[in-house]
């Protein structure tokens, strides 16, 4: 009795010690993730039929490490994707992606076959979303007109719409001011006034009626902001 | 055998180094690299002699001097726009090295405009809620605050302060900066005029 208990923990130990050798069986390799700059929860990435809910660091600005939870075989090929995304040529287009954010593997191939490198390491890096914010611009028939978003992203010049002679018809511009991320703020103001001829323009719309407000969840939902009005009338 | 083919080589290998380092004025590689961070004109590069002005729209320098294969070329700052502090404040990166068809696409000049502050003055303030903004810098003002530092703005940059949240029972307005409402574009003076009057 003794004995036949005695045997079947030799065999085992042989077999482990075989494993170890790398006589045991296939070599495996887990699949490691780093995500950076994921401020919010609701990533999901994927690969070999297994999914990998990411969430956003504890300390904010940190990467996030994780690994799949089964290691893949020397040879399987794998393809780390967001969650349900359509691939096309190694182009993952949407899947489950955090809220407010996109997430993109760089810098390394986020597919290949298990054994290629020594180790899986694959990154991604997401950035805050941005949406639009414009409208238009009524009665502009002067020329000069800058508008600026405070002193965030530049200034944006418009110019009048003109008729088949040059001549300046007052007729509606669309105004595109560059896109703002998600849950910061704009403040839309007129940097400087058309001149010849000579007009004042102000700016009203946005979520406070004078040409402000945040890039918040509303915005969000309505795929940015488009009601800004700047109405520019002569001196 | 061995010895022969060591000697072939090193025999090869100097008559190239020896060409190319005759090869002298014109080669076939140009020296350009990208810019980031300039806003007008001022900023002089120079390699080896040959001077260079970054020109609108200042993303990019390509020097008129071809260069060949294997040539030094050690690109520096000789001068900065006004809107740059110190010539230190534009740093070149990988500026320096022999010339191949690798080294010459991988340089950089990085310029950190000069900063200058931005103070809102608040007058009668009595009441909380307001929220003043310059674009995407959101600042809370308190009842009774008398100014309020906003960000720095870049010299020469665009800046409007607006109010994004008017304070409960009072109305505040905008005056002040280059426009009269609070708008304008940073000088080389800090701008102090910028003020929020509530009634």
């Amino acid at each position: 009795m003794k004995f036949s208990l005695a045997r079947p923990a030799v065999a085992l130990a042989i077999l482990a010690t075989l494993a170890a050798c790398g006589g045991g069986g296939k070599a495996t390799f887990p699949i490691n993730i780093t995500v950076s700059g994921l401020q919010y929860p609701g990533l999901v990435l994927s690969t070999n039929g297994q999914d990998l809910p990411i969430n956003p660091p504890a300390t904010a600005g940190q990467d996030v490490t994780a690994v799949f939870p089964n290691q893949i075989e020397y040879g399987q090929v794998y393809e780390v994707i967001p969650k349900g995304a359509v691939v096309t040529n190694h182009t993952p287009v949407g899947g489950t992606q955090p809220k407010h954010q996109q997430c993109a593997a760089s810098p390394y191939l986020p597919y290949g076959t298990a054994g290629q490198l020594a180790r899986i390491d694959i990154r991604f890096v997401c950035a805050i979303n941005a949406y639009p914010l414009g409208g238009k611009v009524k009665g502009l028939t002067g020329t000069g007109l800058v508008l600026a978003n405070g002193s965030t992203t530049g200034t944006i010049g418009v110019s009048p719409a003109l008729d088949a002679n040059q001549k300046p018809t007052g007729a509606d511009v669309p105004l595109i001011m560059n896109s703002v991320p998600y849950n910061t703020t704009y403040g839309v103001t007129v940097l400087t006034q058309p001149t010849s001829p000579a007009q004042t323009c102000t700016v009203t719309g946005g979520a406070n009626g004078f040409g402000g407000g945040t890039m918040d969840d509303a915005a969000e939902a309505a795929g940015g902001v488009d009601n800004l009005v700047v109405t520019c009338v002569n001196n | 055998m061995k010895s022969s083919i060591l000697r072939a080589g090193v025999v090869a290998l100097a008559c190239a180094l020896g060409l190319s380092a005759c090869g002298g004025g014109s080669g076939d590689l140009y020296l350009t690299g990208a810019v980031y961070n300039v806003t007008k004109d001022g900023l002089v590069l120079t390699n080896n002699g040959e001077d260079l002005a970054v020109t609108t729209p200042y993303t990019s320098f390509q020097f008129n001097n071809r260069i060949s294969t294997d040539d030094q070329f050690n690109i520096t700052v000789k001068s900065v726009p006004s809107n740059v502090e110190k010539i230190s404040d534009c740093i070149v990166t990988n500026g320096k090295a022999r010339a191949n068809y690798y080294t010459i696409a991988q340089i950089r000049v990085d310029c950190a405009i000069r900063q200058r502050k931005l103070t809102a003055s608040i007058v009668n303030l009595t009441t909380s809620g307001l929220v003043i903004i310059n674009g995407a810098d959101r600042k809370e003002v308190a009842a009774g605050t008398a100014t309020v530092a906003m960000a720095p703005v870049n010299e020469d940059g665009a800046y409007g302060v607006t109010v994004l949240q008017q304070p409960a029972g009072q109305t505040c307005t905008v005056s002040g900066g280059g426009n009269g409402k609070g708008a304008g574009t940073m000088g080389a003076t800090e701008d102090t005029t910028v003020t929020v009057t509530c009634a």
